[in-house]
């Protein structure tokens, strides 16, 4: 019995999954966040000896948090819809997923000249550089490798396998680079929508 | 007749984006110590740091002066909640000396998503909090400590911090002037 | 109207940036020296301003002092509840200073100091950003116009 008690004491009574799904209209404040970020920045940058290192530690934490949002935004906007056409994922990426973590779609989606594999999305001004000005010895440092490592999670866990990086090009343009499969699976239902 | 400039950054993000990042850290923190006291203690240190910064955040969007006594401090402490968390907690459980109270969260953006798992239940999941007092009111000459007593992660209905004051800190005095 | 130079000072009296606009003299000893002078002269005046008071102003005494004023130029005072110390010197028509003072505090040290995780702030700011957006918030402010009248 008294067992029992103890255990009602250190469990929660309800899971987290009992209670609805929020709305996801929270909001905090963006100097809350600008300066967790800047912990987390200065957390892995203490941890590792160079900006490739760096970069990739905080892709990593990018794609940990991509992981996590999937469900919860098809879940939410698009009653369990998974996007399969390419191009519709990533508008939704550019579009819905971008506003509702960043309070504004990003600025432009281009698909490289020479490349059908390769797409871009632009920003000029990512939330996560607001307040970062990169010391001259970091020159080549792009914070934005976090909302990166988003992105190329959530394109993975959606089938369409990638690798996204971020560059210093218009602001900020992220460089999503598609395996060749996913190219020739698009092609494939494309074909098959117009027969 | 004064020119005002914009207005203040009043810009707000996604409390989910904000709850995923502190959870990636927390997460990262645990992968990299392997020992929830030392993840507790560097949340804290965290915290601390953000403090100190957010302290004058703080200062420059509601202009307030010094605190005139520690109910003064409780209250801009529950007002900075509300701005930079969109929190209010409640202020209750003052200690009969007046140098200790309690604020009480219904709810708490940073763990919107979480439950703790069995080997971490020491963890004290929001320990950032503590520190983010510490810093901020250490840098308004104020040495306050505190910590948690009820959890919500840990089954408890609300979860309640508990703050208590330690010390005035003494402005630095320039070289040569005593 | 005019704007002449500007001082920050940490809460330890060290001083984190400098800037100047219409400065028609210099002190002549170094930039360090003057800050010492400055920051010495700033804690004097404000112990004495709070000693001398003749109200019961325990809490206050840290907004006690606002500015000085000469026959030619004033100096302007701001000081943060965390011990920040910003100093504007004028010419003495100038009026709303303590604005400008706030707006600086405000607009251009939280937003380009505090929340750039790159900045230490026990360490005279060295960011571009920073000294580009207060050359801007001066040069905007109707205090300041171009030729010392």
């Amino acid at each position: 019995m008294s067992n029992a008690i103890t255990i009602s004491v250190v469990r929660p009574k309800t899971s987290l999954l009992d209670k609805p799904l929020s709305k996801g209209k929270g909001e905090v404040s963006l100097s809350s966040f600008a300066l967790l970020f800047s912990e987390l920045v200065q957390y892995c940058q203490n941890r590792v000896y160079t900006v490739p290192e760096l970069q990739t530690k905080l892709a990593e934490m990018g794609q940990d948090v991509g992981s996590k949002v999937i469900d919860l935004f098809f879940v939410r906007d698009r009653s369990w819809k998974r996007e399969t056409k390419l191009i519709h994922m990533l508008f939704f990426i550019k579009t819905t997923l971008w506003k509702s973590l960043f309070g504004r779609e990003a600025d432009k989606l281009e698909r490289a000249n020479d490349d059908e594999a390769t797409y871009y999305i632009i920003e000029d001004e990512p939330l996560v550089n607001k307040y970062i000005s990169v010391p001259k010895d970091k020159g080549s440092l792009n914070c934005a490798v976090f909302v990166a490592g988003i992105i190329e999670a959530v394109l993975n866990g959606c089938g369409f396998a990638c690798k996204v990086t971020a560059h210093w090009h218009k602001g900020t343009t992220y460089m999503v680079k598609f395996e060749d499969h996913v190219i020739s699976r698009d092609k494939q239902l494309g074909d098959q929508k117009s027969m | 007749m004064s020119r005002q400039g914009a207005r203040l950054d009043a810009k707000k993000v996604n409390s989910e984006l904000f709850t995923l990042t502190y959870g990636t850290l927390v997460s990262q923190l645990l992968k990299d110590y392997e020992n929830v006291d030392e993840v507790n203690k560097q949340l804290e240190r965290m915290g601390y740091n953000i403090g100190i910064r957010l302290i004058e955040d703080f200062l420059a969007r509601t202009g307030s002066g010094r605190c005139y006594d520690f109910k003064d401090t409780a209250e801009k402490i529950q007002a900075g909640f509300r701005i930079f968390l969109g929190v209010s907690p409640t202020i209750s459980n003052w200690g009969p000396g007046g140098d200790e109270f309690s604020l009480i969260f219904e709810s708490n953006p940073l763990t919107e998503f979480v439950e703790l798992p069995d080997h971490c239940l020491n963890l004290k999941y929001c320990n950032i909090l503590a520190g983010v007092l510490r810093g901020a009111c250490e840098m308004v000459q104020m040495e306050v400590t505190s910590w948690f007593v009820q959890d919500q992660l840990k089954g408890d209905n609300v979860t309640e911090l508990r703050v208590k004051f330690i010390k005035r800190l003494e402005d630095a005095i320039p070289a040569g002037e005593d | 109207m005019t704007v002449h130079n500007f001082y920050m000072f940490d809460r330890y009296g060290q001083l984190l940036f400098y800037a100047e606009w219409n400065r028609l003299r210099q002190s002549g000893i170094t930039r360090e020296e003057e800050a010492k002078l400055m920051y010495g002269m700033l804690f004097s005046i404000k112990s004495f301003v709070s000693r001398i008071s003749p109200l019961d102003n325990t809490s206050g005494s840290r907004e006690g002092f606002h500015c000085y004023r000469t026959s030619k130029y004033a100096l302007h005072y701001m000081e943060t509840p965390t011990g920040l110390k910003l100093v504007l010197n004028t010419d003495n028509v100038a009026v709303n200073v303590h604005e400008l003072l706030k707006q600086i505090y405000s607009q251009v040290y939280v937003e380009y100091v505090v929340k750039n995780p790159l900045c230490n702030l026990s360490e005279p700011i060295k960011s571009d950003l920073f000294e580009a957006q207060l050359d801007a918030v001066v040069k905007q402010s109707h205090v300041f116009t171009s030729k010392p009248t």
